[in-house]
């Protein structure tokens, strides 16, 4: 497969259309009424104009193209001191607005190819990758374990390499292999067989999606997983009758959604089939009256957007052919495929509950800290920047904080946990899972 | 530097302010050596973000006695290049300053630290139902730097420059000391007035960051007025936008009374020179205008329907108009991403930005922008230039907002020299530009009373007798 995935001199005219106005460094709304807040972890933590959103990675990208600037540890280290969530890209109105993480992940690929990147303790990331296809260092049976209590229950979750299934879900390796995110895939499961759903998975043979090598620069490694995993879902679907590929995970939706369609075959790869997020799923069948939310859960609970399900899916509108502005001009944004109202609605509809929104939400929402490889490069600021964002959940006076992500799940309960808060993060689904009619 | 040097003079300035707050990395020190203008790249050899008073001062008295330049920073958007170091040194980044203080919505004065933000300083004053003249800026940028360089914003008409609206201010001089002036020198809960004591602010502002470091400032807000009109007209030509703005100046009825030429209303301006199109006006203007009730909205609908009827009478071609919408978006609704990002200035240009920025006669107004006019499109740039009157005068605001694509050398020069030949003319005519980059400061010298700048180079020895602060940006 062909890939167009840029490096750093290709985007070169981009960096130089950033004016270092600094209007990335804060989210800001007129309003009314006026809100202001940070929008840059890195920029919150580490202070210098160069941490600073993308004006300050534009900086970098810049001394890199000129020559200015050479690797070294602490330049290296500053280029992954960010969570790529691109709260930064939703403040700036010019036009390599829509290249803005694509720069960032671009220094970092020029860092792997160059033989300095990524971080060393990233550097398991993509050894895990090579020896077990996940990046946990998780042998592959144990990919397997979450599904345990539904054996028991002889509920037994398809194997859909052997029986075939509409549904693919997608499980994800956080779901998987990280202790605590494991309630995401129970849940999902559980709401399935509860519906009926004809659903199968991976199991064993699940590789990752790619997106964390992806965020972290290493581009061959990704290409490898996806290529893969896009040659399976095609089988799937040929063979098995695949139609659907079902993701609780922003991470894999965001790569299978957007990296992927970097791949000359994606769109022959994925034809006949639609990728969606399970809370997108599950939204369909609420409209359809399928959704049968039986119960109550009376609780206050704030919503945090996942960067990956919501900005990170902008779709970006651009002149390319020069016929409205000039060619390259960025003409506007299309926010359709972010999953900002779905998951509230949801909420909504779930007997009892009250959503109280956070300041900082939709394309402003403030990053939970984990993303872009900073969870495992630098695992302690990764903590302490959720705790600030479960301090700002606690303002509102919500009891929980509900998202759609295993990766904000693990990290913001680190948060929590971090202050001794007594908020904790649940998916979605583990509330909708509670109040759906039970098999039994 | 010597690479030792350095290392201690890095150690030196962490024990002031921690370990993490200090750094001589080049790619840090990068971000910092250049801004949106085409003042020419330098490096800093040091960055350090203090976030105390004291901190301030240790960071002061030993660059002071290491003779080592210090620059003042909190965002770096002056369009001047004013914050990157012509000799090297150390930039204080003092966006970690960036506590309110105080907001006393009955004295109507907020006390604030020098990297509080328009955006934070908006959001706080909101819910008070306050408000404060906020710049066509980002709003990122640092409102007691706006202030202190005599900044102007979108209540100028009604009260003068950013830094007439300082009440008070906390300072830190190169040499290390604390001082205070205003009101808050008195008594350290009053921040309330800069007068009637001599008004030794002044030693701070305008200055460029070149005589100390301002650690507090007091400022006016204002109240909010729910009814906002905006009286928006066009014309063919400039000396019909100068009659009609002085006319309505008279009224005293606007919190900004504004004109700007064709390019500067296109959202963005065109680059490079483009041709207006014949039928479009040459001149829009809008005017701002805030009431409590209905009846006093009313009458200012009069005023300015009589101003109207007088323009044309008069025969010039002022006619009310509809102003582009996202413009005049970007213009009333403050502080704004659109102009913060600066869309509608560079989106097309790219990278680069650089203005004739002055405050001129009104009655020069028209002849300096048939000179503008002239110059930029023979260097095919637009001539994208903003007319503000101020408070009750007939002086004001007369500015070219001049993007370029900064990617070129060739075209960032092309810039340069126009605008410096647009300062020119401005200077010949009686204009003083504001937030002077160096080669504006030349210009200015040229042409200044020898008094004059004796008494600046004294003032200066005075309290900066080493010669630390932001070296060389007053063009000596
Ligand atoms: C698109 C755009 C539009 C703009 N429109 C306007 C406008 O309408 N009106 C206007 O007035 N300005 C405007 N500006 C200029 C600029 O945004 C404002 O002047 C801004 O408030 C400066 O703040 P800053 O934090 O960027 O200051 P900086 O650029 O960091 O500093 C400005 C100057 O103050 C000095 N300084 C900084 N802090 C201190 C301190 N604590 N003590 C002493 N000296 C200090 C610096 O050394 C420097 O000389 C515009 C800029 C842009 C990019
Ligand atoms: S990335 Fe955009 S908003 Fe940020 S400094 Fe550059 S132009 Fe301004
Ligand atoms: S992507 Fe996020 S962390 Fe990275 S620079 Fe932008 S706002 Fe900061």
């Amino acid at each position: 497969m062909d890939w167009k995935i840029s490096d750093l001199k290709e985007l070169e005219d981009k960096i130089w259309r950033c004016t270092a106005c600094g209007t990335c460094k804060v989210a800001y709304e007129y309003g009314p009424p006026t809100r202001s807040a940070d929008i840059c972890p890195a920029g919150a933590e580490f202070g210098f104009e160069g941490f600073m959103a993308s004006k300050g990675k534009i900086a970098f990208a810049r001394g890199l193209l000129s020559g200015e600037l050479n690797w070294d540890e602490d330049l290296l280290d500053a280029i992954y001191k960010c969570t790529v969530c691109a709260g930064c890209q939703s403040q700036c109105q010019l036009d390599h607005k829509p290249f803005i993480p694509e720069i960032i992940e671009a220094m970092r690929r020029k860092a792997v190819e160059d033989g300095v990147g990524p971080m060393p303790s990233q550097k398991k990331i993509t050894q895990s990758l090579r020896s077990y296809n996940n990046p946990y260092q998780g042998p592959r049976r144990v990919r397997t374990d979450w599904t345990r209590p539904f054996k028991k229950a002889k509920r037994p979750i398809k194997d859909i390499n052997a029986e075939p299934a509409e549904v693919l879900y997608y499980v994800g390796c956080t779901g998987a292999f990280n202790l605590p995110a494991r309630s995401v895939p129970v849940a999902t499961a559980s709401i399935f067989q509860k519906l009926g759903v004809d659903f199968g998975i991976l199991g064993e043979n699940e590789i990752c999606c790619g997106s964390t090598a992806m965020r972290i620069g290493d581009a061959s490694e990704f290409k490898r997983v996806a290529e893969e995993n896009l040659h399976t879902f095609q089988r799937l679907h040929k063979e098995g009758g695949v139609k659907t590929i079902v993701t609780s995970c922003a991470g894999c939706y965001r790569a299978i959604k957007k990296d992927y369609s970097l791949a000359s075959g994606y769109t022959e790869a994925l034809d006949g089939i639609k990728v969606i997020h399970t809370v997108e799923f599950l939204y369909n069948l609420l409209k359809e009256g399928k959704l049968p939310l039986e119960g109550s859960i009376p609780w206050k609970v704030t919503y945090h957007d996942p960067c990956h399900t919501g900005r990170h899916l902008n779709k970006f509108i651009i002149d390319e052919e020069g016929s409205q502005l000039w060619k390259g001009a960025y003409i506007g944004l299309n926010e359709e495929e972010c999953l900002y109202d779905i998951p509230r609605e949801l909420l909504k509809a779930i007997p009892g509950i009250e959503l109280k929104e956070m300041g900082r939400i939709r394309a402003n929402s403030y990053c939970c800290g984990g993303g872009g490889g900073v969870m495992t490069g630098y695992g302690e600021w990764a903590a302490s920047n959720a705790s600030k964002r479960i301090s700002e959940g606690m303002e509102t006076g919500a009891d929980y904080m509900v998202s759609i992500c295993p990766f904000c799940h693990y990290n913001l309960n680190e948060g929590a946990k971090r202050i001794e808060s007594p908020m904790k993060l649940l998916d979605l689904v583990e509330l909708i899972d509670r109040v759906l009619p039970s098999l039994d | 530097m010597h690479a030792r040097n350095k290392e201690l003079i890095v150690k030196e300035l962490q024990s002031i302010v921690g370990e993490k707050n200090a750094t001589g990395a080049k790619h840090i020190c990068y971000a910092y050596s250049y801004d949106l203008s085409f003042v020419k790249p330098k490096l800093p050899d040091f960055v350090v973000m203090p976030s105390t008073v004291e901190q301030v001062q240790g960071i002061l008295t030993f660059a002071n006695k290491e003779r080592i330049p210090v620059v003042p920073y909190t965002a770096g958007t002056n369009i001047g290049g004013l914050t990157i170091p012509e000799r090297g040194g150390i930039i204080v980044d003092l966006k970690r300053m960036n506590k309110i203080i105080e907001i006393d919505p009955e004295a109507l004065v907020a006390v604030i630290e020098p990297g509080v933000s328009h955006a934070q300083l908006a959001a706080a004053l909101a819910p008070h139902g306050l408000r404060f003249g906020w710049p066509v800026g980002p709003p990122s940028a640092s409102v007691s730097s706006c202030a202190i360089s005599h900044g102007i914003g979108g209540m100028n008409a009604r009260y003068g420059l950013q830094s007439q609206e300082i009440t008070s201010m906390e300072v830190v001089l190169p040499t290390g000391e604390v001082v205070r002036a205003g009101s808050c020198a008195i008594n350290p809960e009053a921040w309330h007035s800069v007068l009637p004591m001599p008004q030794l602010d002044g030693l701070f502002k305008g200055w460029l960051g070149t005589t100390g470091i301002v650690t507090k400032l007091g400022i006016n807000v204002h109240h909010s007025p729910p009814l906002l009109k905006i009286f928006t007209v066009c014309c063919d030509n400039v000396d019909d936008m100068y009659s009609y703005m002085l006319n309505l100046s008279n009224y005293e009825i606007c919190d900004d009374l504004t004109g700007v030429s064709w390019w500067l209303a296109q959202v963005p301006i065109p680059y490079p020179y483009k041709p207006k199109p014949e039928k479009d006006p040459e001149w829009f203007s809008y005017a701002t205008t805030y009431s409590f009730t209905q009846k006093e909205k009313e009458s200012k609908e009069e005023i300015w329907s009589l101003v109207l009827d007088q323009e044309k009478q008069k025969g010039t071609s002022i006619k009310e108009t509809h102003y582009p919408e996202e413009a005049l978006k970007a213009r009333t609704q403050l502080p704004s991403q659109i102009v913060g990002s600066t869309k509608n200035y560079c989106k097309q240009g790219g990278a680069g930005i650089s203005w004739p920025g002055t405050f001129t006669p009104a009655k020069k107004w028209a002849p300096v922008y048939k000179k503008w006019k002239e110059i930029l499109i023979s260097h095919n740039l637009s001539p994208s230039v903003r007319m503000s009157m101020y408070r009750g005068v007939h002086y004001g605001m007369l500015r070219a907002m001049i993007p370029f694509n900064k990617q070129s050398e060739k075209e960032t020069e092309n810039a340069r020299q126009a605008i410096v030949e647009c300062l020119r003319v401005d200077l010949d005519m009686g204009g003083i530009p504001y937030k002077p980059p160096v080669d504006f400061a030349v210009e200015i010298n040229k042409r200044a009373h020898q008094g004059y700048l004796m008494l600046l180079k004294k003032v200066k020895a005075m309290l900066d007798p080493n010669d630390i602060m932001n070296p060389g940006k007053l063009g000596f």
